[in-house]
């Protein structure tokens, strides 16, 4: 396509800040990457983004279609790939009914692919069955948040946080994992901004707060109570906003006196008064913000971590104005924008409820559309090769990021068709009947929606490798085989669609992206968008308090965290691919403290094996004073040490994420 | 030999010279001064630096150096093409790293493709009328006055340009667009016009930071609080990709039996550059790695190629995430 040197402003694939990039062409390969100065990174990477085009022009891309034929691959046509596909579906559709099949969607696909990914899955094949890797992360926050405030989303942009007189961390490495969103906050502390961290992990974020409190893992609700009853106690509420404009406050009131900071050092293993610093510096500013992540989310109690932090914001009025807020930081470029197209088993787009809003896509898409209770992510499969025969896995590696791998790999193998689209060959492709060749952000038009419900555009900079294509087409292609009319021509085309759908999206199209991205809710063309949410009021009236319990904690031997490291991304299906980032981090580790791998007798290096419940793995032990006595960290990157072999299947009871954060497992020395 | 070319014919002058050569120059993309290839674009010579610097045309961040081809057995190799390049708007900042990085990599045993790219390369400077706020050439005595390595120079002299030849390409140059260029009549005083607009330009940088020179610069870096600023670097390698005369590389082949031996920018800021095979790492802390950085930049590159390693253009202060990379830390 482009012979010459070109320069295309796109945004970046990794995590979910949405940072502007600049890809540099040179005879249609990506050589060079740099930032964009705009909003929220203005001219700055992490490494990962530095290094983006190693993964681009890999020469392991997916060039063509594949399907299985007994042990082996072989090549295949687009359409003999599709019209398969489509037929095995019916087959599996008209013997086992609808529900039998699932889609789970892409993150790393656009909104306009997630679309219609969730129209296929709706209306096509006829099922809710519908989910996206949101169910592994965020989850919580969209059931916690949207039911407390009414959107289940970041409430202010990442640059609101200059504003913030306190930012509170909790459960977030934010300068590893959200670098830009990182940036903001040290700006903020040089401008004498304080800073809290909640982590057991002495982070590097944690190197450089005003106050670290290293609570014992699965925790947060006996500190964020205690903290709120602090600040209850010692007068710091805002009780005009409490009056005007939540409900529910007394009976938290009532209830929480029993989280003193006693009781809760007790549980968290932080000194009380540390709590109580803590309390005073969050409940008397001026404007205070809470940034959290997986940190918060992964456990199964995750929804009541989330309403902990709700309750806190909403009785010290931190929410609508500049500097305060809520920030659940998403880990995926288009992990927020998969949600807001309806990738879940019981939202169509823009989080319209399927039970009350079935007719009006029934009317939209001229076709009728399932009444069924659609299943979750880990739930679908749970149910694999028993309810669900058939399934449809675009961009992503459950064989790597889902909990207990040996029991989801069991569940892929049991299906009766898999088909997986993706850019590069993964754990889960192995075992897919139908693998599809995709173009990956490089060499697409979309739009993808960031950590900060930020709307912006891809631009396509170079051709697809081989004959892989847009999701979209693949999307539409099936679409018409099922007899759905997607007569769309461009990405813009699904997105006019979208808009006329979805009210937070109605006023965005492609055309307007091109000056700039756009912050949902953006209802109608002439709207700017709305960066700070709730400054008027509430969309559900009145926020609203829930009181929440912190659960019982078990004494174990060695509690597991599971995570990323910096220079690694998800399953490292990229990253690992990229020669530098691969030579940062190339193989597994286990952060231990030194003290407990003394009395193991473990050294740094030493082989080591972690055994859960779930599995056993090898991995080699970094002694790091980062963790504390009992815990211990590891990434879960790496399929030679796949971490999620020893994750377990507990699941929150109100938004189904599994309890990933938190593993019970025996270490010992290798031929110990 | 110099020449007056009037504002309005720089494109025109353009247009012809690319009968021989593809005209790479900085146009704004979406409001961001880039360099690409020139279709007939407005240059944008007055923006701000673009951040990857053309020393990244000659080596590029990400190259293949040969594709391999297997079959039976036996391997066959394939070298890209180099193209014929004119770059257009290089500032004295630039130049000046395009010097050090020639001492450096056409040094025996010459890099053969770094060789190639250079020899089919031609260049008009840009003497820089237009520093931005970090800028610090004068202070490193790079800028903003161009004074060799190029093909051609121009100079803004507000109404039209002032155009010298450097080298037989530049003339070959302007004996294509021989009628858009004026001669100067009054050498002398086009000279001096020509310094007093200079004089006025490295004055303003001087003063923005009148403190800064390199021997500040040398003699500060072992009195820094390295420790506490590496707090907040995130290791990202940012100041290395940007800096123009960073040029350190690794080299990786991907795919069997067929691929690419790819060559990729490095960064000694990153842990791992600096590992041994044992594993034992001298450098495992950022503030050992921030010090090596800036004792390679204004130690070791002097000493090895006598000129030094930072040129001021103050790339690494506009994407350093942490704020750390500033000419303040030497105050």
């Amino acid at each position: 396509m482009v012979m010459a040197l070109d320069a295309i402003e796109t945004t970046c694939v990794y995590c979910g800040c949405g940072c502007g990039i600049y890809l540099h062409v040179d005879n249609n390969r990506v050589n060079a990457v740099t930032p964009s100065l705009k909003p929220p990174a203005r001219g700055r990477l992490c490494a990962k983004g530095w290094l983006l085009p190693d993964f681009v022009g890999h020469p392991d891309r997916l060039r063509e279609p594949m399907m299985r034929k007994g042990d082996r691959y072989v090549q295949t046509s687009w359409s003999e790939a599709l019209s398969f596909i489509a037929k095995s579906l019916a087959e599996i559709k008209r013997d086992s009914g609808p529900d039998a099949l699932a889609v789970l969607t892409s993150a790393k696909a656009t909104n306009e692919e997630n679309y219609l990914l969730m129209k296929l899955g709706r209306a096509a094949l006829g099922t809710n069955n519908i989910d996206n890797v949101a169910r592994l992360c965020h989850a919580p926050t969209l059931f916690a948040l949207g039911a407390s405030l009414g959107s289940g989303s970041m409430t202010n942009p990442i640059e609101s946080l200059l504003h913030s007189d306190v930012i509170m961390i909790i459960g977030s490495n934010t300068t590893e994992q959200h670098p830009a969103v990182a940036l903001h906050i040290m700006e903020a502390r040089r401008n004498g901004a304080k800073i809290i961290v909640v982590d057991p992990r002495r982070t590097q974020i944690a190197e450089i707060a005003d106050l670290h409190l290293q609570i014992r893992p699965g925790t947060d609700i006996a500190l964020l109570n205690a903290i709120l009853n602090i600040v209850i106690r010692e007068g710091m509420i805002d009780e005009d906003f409490i009056r005007s404009r939540t409900d529910g406050f007394d009976a938290v009131r009532d209830r929480i006196a029993e989280y003193t900071p006693e009781a809760a050092e007790r549980i968290c293993g932080v000194p009380a008064e540390r709590i109580h610093d803590a309390a005073v510096m969050y409940g008397s500013a001026g404007t205070a913000a809470i940034v959290y992540a997986m940190g918060i989310t992964q456990h199964a109690h995750g929804t009541d971590n989330v309403q902990a932090i709700a309750n806190l914001a909403l009785a010290t009025g931190n929410l609508g104005r500049d500097g305060a807020g809520i920030y659940p930081l998403r880990g995926h470029h288009n992990v927020q924008g998969a949600c807001d197209m309806g990738a879940l088993p019981d939202y169509y787009t823009g989080y319209q409820r399927v039970s009350e809003f079935r007719e009006k896509f029934e009317a939209a898409w001229n076709v009728e559309l399932p009444e069924s209770h659609g299943r979750t992510a880990v739930e679908i499969m749970g149910s694999a090769g028993s309810e669900i025969r058939g399934m449809y896995i675009s961009g992503e590696n459950p064989a790597l990021s889902y909990p207990n791998g040996s029991r989801i790999r069991k569940a892929l193998e049991s299906l009766d068709l898999l088909v997986v689209a993706d850019i590069f060959p993964t754990e889960t492709t192995r075992m897919a009947d139908v693998v599809l060749p995709i173009a990956s952000f490089a060499e697409k038009y979309g739009t993808v929606t960031s950590t900060e419900r930020k709307v912006q555009l891809i631009r396509k900079a170079i051709d697809p490798p081989g004959s892989a294509l847009p999701e979209w087409i693949v999307a539409a292609k099936l679409l018409e085989i099922f007899g759905i009319p997607a007569g769309y021509d461009s990405s813009a085309d699904v997105m006019r669609e979208i808009a006329a759908l979805t009210p937070s999206y109605g006023g965005i199209t492609h055309e307007r992206l091109e000056r700039g991205g756009i912050h949902w809710p953006c209802p109608t063309e002439t709207h700017p968008g709305t960066p700070v949410l709730y400054r008027d009021g509430f969309p559900r009236g009145r926020a609203l308090f829930r009181h929440v319990d912190q659960r019982r904690c078990e004494k174990e031997m060695f509690t597991l965290i599971i995570g990323r490291s910096q220079y690694h991304f998800h399953t490292g299906s990229m990253t690992r691919r990229v020669c530098i980032l691969e030579r940062e981090v190339p193989e597994a580790f286990v952060d231990i403290n030194p003290e407990d791998a003394a009395a193991l007798g473990i050294r740094n290096g030493t082989g080591v094996i972690l055994e859960s419940g779930s599995g056993t793995i090898r991995a080699r032990a970094r002694l790091s004073d980062s963790v504390n006595s009992g815990t211990l960290f590891m990434p879960f990157h790496f399929r030679e040490s796949p971490a999620n072999m020893l994750t377990g299947w507990q699941l929150d009871p109100h938004s189904k994420v599994p309890a990933l954060k938190i593993t019970s497992v025996s270490i010992r020395r290798e031929g110990a | 030999m110099m020449f007056f070319l009037e504002k309005k014919d720089l494109p025109e002058l353009l247009r012809r010279a690319s009968a021989f050569f593809e005209i790479i120059a900085p146009v704004l993309v979406n409001e961001e001064p880039q360099l690409v290839s020139w279709r007939g674009e407005d240059l944008a010579l007055r923006a701000p630096n673009p951040l990857l610097p053309p020393t990244r045309l000659f080596l590029p961040p990400r190259e293949t150096l040969f594709t391999y081809l297997q079959e039976s057995g036996l391997y066959t190799f394939q070298v890209p093409q180099v193209k014929e390049r004119l770059i257009v708007g290089v500032r004295p900042c630039d130049l000046r790293a395009l010097s050090l990085l020639d001492r450096i990599m056409l040094s025996e045993p010459a890099d053969e493709l770094y060789s190639k790219r250079r020899r089919s390369t031609a260049i008009i400077a840009l003497n820089c009328t237009e520093p931005s706020e970090g800028c610090f050439c004068a202070q490193m005595g790079a800028g903003p006055e161009a004074d060799e390595g190029f093909d051609l120079l121009l100079t803004d002299l507000g109404d039209q340009y002032l155009l010298e030849t450097g080298s037989p390409e530049g003339i070959m140059l302007t004996r294509v667009s021989e009628e858009l260029l004026e001669s100067g009549t009054d050498a002398e005083r086009v000279l001096m016009r020509k310094m007093d607009l200079m004089r006025e330009i490295r004055d303003r940088i001087m003063n923005a930071r009148p403190w800064l020179s390199h021997d500040r610069m040398r003699s500060r870096l072992r009195e820094i609080n390295w420790k506490s600023l590496s707090k907040e670097c995130i290791s990202c390698g940012g100041c290395s990709f940007v800096c123009p005369t960073c040029h350190c590389f690794t080299i990786a082949d991907l795919g069997l039996p067929d691929g690419e031996r790819i060559r990729c920018a490095d960064s000694c800021i990153l842990s791992g550059f600096h590992r041994m095979a044992s594993g034992a790492n001298p450098k495992a802390n950022p503030e050992d790695r921030l010090l090596s950085w800036y004792m390679e930049k204004l130690e070791y590159m002097l000493s090895r190629a006598g000129i030094s390693g930072c040129v001021g253009c103050g790339r690494c202060g506009r994407v350093c995430f942490s704020g750390l990379h500033k000419t303040d830390l030497f105050r």
